[in-house]
């Protein structure tokens, strides 16, 4: 390499971050945290580079930041990486995220902060490693290397039934991902010996039955991490006994890890296989939303209700993705980013309130908004964007998800008869409704009314740090909601390219039965009436 | 049959290094006075790294003593491994047995003398080398597991390894018998020139002795027991260098007879990927309910053998041929890092009871309890070891079965690989558990674990192997590469 490439920087500078802070003597946490911060926070600042240097116009390589150099040459492996428009924003999405969750830990995490914060760091340059990889093999180290981190989160730093929920965690995800692994490989020796992502693209040749069990293959890996209704049993066990850092990490970006999977590798790898299944992950995906709302309904736990409404959250996402148009695409990326900030934000002001009553039992509080009206201020900010009123990230993601659904040709089957896709956007449309009622009933059951609890009588509103650690999510919440271009811009032409691949692939097929209804893309009067 | 050459001794001379340095602690133990103890060690470590250099820096002469025996990169590779993981065990020993009062030059003479049988079954390419080779190595290692034989167990641990040992030397040596029978000749090479039931029943005989000896499913009974019982040091040394040796053998008589004109009739395939598929899947289930961490590693070590066996089956294919040994040669040398360190946590951690005491807890995963605030270090190579033996990157553990599995994808045994990751995840979730039980549980009042500068270094070493195979694993898988072109 002669010169450092920055997405490297990016990748390693949280893991040297580690590394020193192995040299730090354990029984001076103020030491850790501020390393931790300083780290984190230089990533953060390293990551600009990439968003103001990112060129999003039709003309530039897709993928940019690119650098590859042999790693296991016997093995056809090599560092390769690089990113396109979408892995750029959800490695801005972890970099963002990380300082502020550290930043969060400075008070709840008391214990081994020394190990804590080496965690954090590792789990951060795995997690931007999975967006940058550009080789297969290199993309499923980084994945797997996930998993140790956020392993050890949950299991050290949890409550009372944390051992039973990390090791849940661990065997569903390990599971789904060897299989994975054992698929990449599969598609590697069909694709000339390489697992270059680029080279596996272009020269992948597989027969229709080999490339559906290998598309399940990755999908089942991407849906447990989604997670796709019903392999999410694993999540609200990890979100509800995970400390407020894991909890953050875990639904901001490691479930992106997922979507990122499907918009990355199982749908352009296997274009063809994507098409046979994908009514049936676009119908899990309303399932999931449908089914993550009614069980928010009925939580008495709070960590446990915004687990599940990740479930349906997640679900809008997976929609936006199987509608395979434009709108739908860009959309659920852009959810991708919402689900992060919100869903972030809701596991940190629970966070503060089981910090100041050591309780998640939604009965146990109500009228808080008298006594701590700041922390009910953000609360009801991030309620709002969560359940996509106008103004916030939320509304455009979901609107977007959802015009691109019914834009699309996304048809389902029920039985036997074919169900349109109108009927997809607007089951998801309900999704919308129920997610307002019960985030609202959540506000309604915390913050408003008598404060009756004597218990409550004394908590502290936002201290300083907790300003710090709110006020940049507020602000995202309000950017993304009024001035979405920018973030909208990058993931076009990633979406574009995807729609391109699905476009060719279908004119293959049509060659062989010109019967074949279109598929992808958008119906010609919408887009007619809209120009 | 030709004489032999000064070139064939020359190419011996690995083997014959190993040999001095046993006779050497053997004499210092005559000569020298009993007090002075910790020379052993050092010894056994040059003797080791000598062996392993002069291995390294011979060119490889071929066939040597009339095609009886095969000098080539393969059996280089193989003694190199054999060698780090006789210096790793002598380091893990020393203190180890010192701490129990039973230090003697003689144990590290066995250890030597077993290394030279090792060394040689490496380079057999005969049956009768072979057995002689088998031999050499079983009955250092039966007089090593007898070692501490205080109590009950350690007693029976030795006597059943003895027991079943001859017993698989007896299946050996009657097998080569009738394959002499079928063929007229003990080489490797002129075994696929013929084929019938007679030659068929000898072969199976063989592969039967050598099932025992890596500890395939269903001839693995003994290990658990043996592997328990027997002093934590040789455990280490039986896991790695005997399965090395084991498997270096195997794959050698194997590939050979699968390249010959009549391997299909042979059949031997279909059987050694069953043996895998048991191996794989009775390995991990065996080792889930083990409380004892000492036997769910001899429990993982089958596991093991059935991840190496999918190398060795690969190796049968057409197309994969050579990267089924070079992935079999790389597994052979992450295992024996991986393995050796963790016994030597093992070992560390073992309770040093009187010697009438039976020593049913002590390697009761409790022992493990808080570790990690106890001592960090310790726990964090013993995490790396657990880490690495589940296979998860980056560790050498990862990369090695990356490429066992890879191998069975381009020999396109599918369902070899697919049991395999499978069998490994729920590996994972006994190694875990180790991860579970130092990070996540209480610290319980212990004696004081053993210290010592010697194992410090070794553990230091396993550890920086396990992670310099996981991140940078190429010069030693390209060393691995070149390996498999066995020689003719």
């Amino acid at each position: 390499m002669a010169s450092l490439n920055l997405l490297t920087v990016v990748i390693f500078l949280p893991l040297a971050g580690a590394v020193a802070a192995a040299f730090f003597p354990a029984d001076e946490p103020n030491q850790h945290r501020a390393l931790a911060l300083l780290f984190s926070l230089a990533t953060f600042f390293a990551s600009l580079g990439l968003w103001f240097g990112f060129n999003t116009t039709h003309a530039a390589p897709e993928f940019q930041f690119e650098t590859m150099v042999p790693w296991v040459a016997s093995l056809g492996v090599s560092y390769h990486i690089g990113i396109d428009g979408v892995a750029l924003l959800l490695v801005l999405l972890t970099t963002v995220l990380t300082p502020i969750v550290v930043l969060s830990t400075f008070r709840s995490v008391q214990e081994r902060v020394k190990e804590f914060m080496i965690a954090l760091l590792v789990l951060e340059s795995a997690m931007i490693g999975t967006f940058a990889a550009l080789d297969l093999i290199l993309f499923y180290v980084f994945w797997e290397a996930v998993l140790v981190p956020m392993y050890l989160l949950i299991g050290i730093w949890g409550s009372d039934n944390r051992l039973y929920a990390t090791l849940k965690f661990f065997i569903y995800t390990f599971v789904a991902s060897v299989l994975m692994l054992v698929a990449i490989l599969y598609v590697s020796a069909h694709a000339g010996g390489s697992f270059d992502y680029l080279k596996v693209r272009e020269n992948l040749q597989l027969g229709v039955s080999a490339e559906r069990v290998v598309f399940l293959a990755f999908a089942a890996a991407f849906a447990v991490k989604v997670p796709m209704f019903p392999l999410h049993t694993w999540l609200p066990d990890a979100h509800t006994e995970a400390p407020t850092a894991g909890s953050v990490i875990l639904a901001g970006v490691l479930l992106k890890m997922g979507t990122f999977g499907f918009f990355r590798y199982a749908l352009p790898l296997f274009p063809e296989a994507a098409l046979h299944y994908r009514p049936l992950l676009a119908t899990l995906a309303v399932v999931g939303i449908l089914y993550g709302a009614l069980m928010c309904l009925v939580q008495k736990d709070m960590k446990r209700l915004v687990a599940y409404s990740s479930v349906s959250h997640m679900g809008f996402v997976m929609l936006g993705l199987m509608a395979l148009t434009v709108e739908g695409l860009t959309g659920g990326v852009y959810q991708m980013l919402n689900h992060g900030i919100s869903t972030g934000a809701l596991f940190l002001l629970v966070g503060l309130l089981y910090e100041r009553r050591h309780t998640r039992a939604i009965s146990e509080f109500g009228g808080l908004g008298r006594q701590m009206p700041w922390l009910a201020t953000a609360f009801v900010i991030v309620t709002l964007s969560s359940i996509g009123l106008p103004g916030t990230n939320g509304f455009v993601g979901e609107f977007l998800v959802l015009s691109g659904t019914w834009l699309g040709r996304l048809q389902g089957h029920l039985f036997g008869h074919p169900v349109a896709a109108a009927w997809f956007a607007a089951l998801g449309a309900l999704g919308v409704i129920l997610g307002a009622v019960y985030m609202l009933l959540l506000v309604e059951r915390v913050f408003l009314g008598p404060l009756r609890n004597p218990k409550n009588q004394s908590l502290p509103d936002l201290s300083v740090r907790e300003w710090f650690v709110l006020v940049p999510l507020v602000i995202l919440i309000g950017v993304l909601g009024l001035v979405p271009q920018p973030f909208l811009t990058p993931a076009r032409e990633p979406a574009l390219r995807l729609l391109a691949r699905f476009q060719t692939v279908e004119e293959r097929l049509r060659k062989e039965n010109p019967e074949l209804p279109p598929a992808t893309g958008s119906e010609p009067a919408a887009i007619a009436g809209r120009e | 049959m030709n004489g032999f050459s000064p070139t064939d001794l020359a190419a011996m001379l690995p083997l014959a290094l190993l040999v001095a340095g046993a006779l050497v602690l053997l004499l210092s133990e005559v000569f020298l006075t009993s007090a002075r103890r910790g020379y052993q060690v050092g010894v056994t470590v040059a003797t080791a790294a000598l062996s392993a250099l002069a291995a390294f820096s011979a060119s490889p002469a071929g066939p040597v003593f009339g095609g009886m025996a095969v000098v080539d990169a393969f059996s280089t590779f193989v003694t190199v491994v054999v060698c780090f993981g006789v210096a790793l065990s002598a380091l893990l020993a020393g203190p180890w047995l010192r701490a129990r009062e039973a230090e003697r030059g003689e144990f590290y003479a066995l250890l030597l003398f077993s290394a030279s049988g090792m060394v040689l079954l490496s380079s057999a390419s005969d049956l009768l080398v072979a057995f002689i080779a088998i031999e050499i190595m079983s009955l250092s290692t039966y007089a090593l597991a007898a070692w501490m034989r205080r109590g009950r167990k350690p007693a029976e641990a030795a006597f059943k390894y003895f027991l079943l040992g001859a017993f698989s030397s007896a299946l050996f040596i009657y097998g080569s018998a009738l394959v002499y029978g079928a063929t007229g000749s003990t080489l490797f090479a002129s075994i696929p020139h013929s084929s019938g039931a007679l030659l068929a029943t000898g072969l199976g005989l063989v592969g039967a002795g050598l099932a025992f000896k890596v500890a395939a499913v269903p001839f693995h009974q003994w290990t658990p027991d043996v592997y328990e019982g027997a002093p934590t040091p040789v455990t280490a040394f039986m896991a790695a260098g005997v399965k090395t040796a084991a498997f270096a053998v195997l794959a050698r008589l194997l590939v050979t007879v699968w390249a010959g004109p009549q391997a299909a009739g042979l059949g031997s395939g279909g059987v050694v990927t069953v043996l895998a598929l048991l191996t794989m899947i009775f390995g991990n289930l065996l080792a889930l309910p083990q409380r004892s961490v000492k036997r769910m590693l001899a429990y993982s070590s089958i596991a093991h053998a059935g991840y190496l066996l999918v190398g060795v089956v690969a190796a049968g294919a057409m197309g994969a041929r050579s990267s089924g040994i070079a992935a079999l040669l790389f597994y052979l040398a992450a295992y024996t890092a991986t393995v050796i360190g963790a016994f030597a946590v093992v070992g560390i951690l073992e309770r040093r009871g009187a010697p009438a005491e039976e020593p049913n807890d002590a390697w009761d995963l409790t022992r493990l309890a808080g570790l990690a605030r106890r001592r960090p270090g310790l726990a964090f190579v013993m995490a790396v070891f657990m880490v690495s033996l589940a296979g998860i990157p980056p560790s050498a553990g990862f990369i090695a079965k990356l490429l066992i599995f890879k191998a069975a994808v381009a020999a396109q045994a599918y369902g070899l690989a697919v049991v395999g990751v499978l069998t490994s995840a729920l590996g994972a979730y006994y190694y875990l558990r180790v991860v579970v039980y130092m990070y996540m549980r209480a610290p319980e009042a212990e004696e004081a674990p053993l210290v010592s500068p010697a194992l410090s270094v070794a553990l230091a070493v396993c550890a920086l192997t396990v992670v310099v195979l996981g991140i940078g694993p190429e010069p030693v898988a390209a060393l691995a590469r070149v390996a498999s072109a066995l020689a003719p």
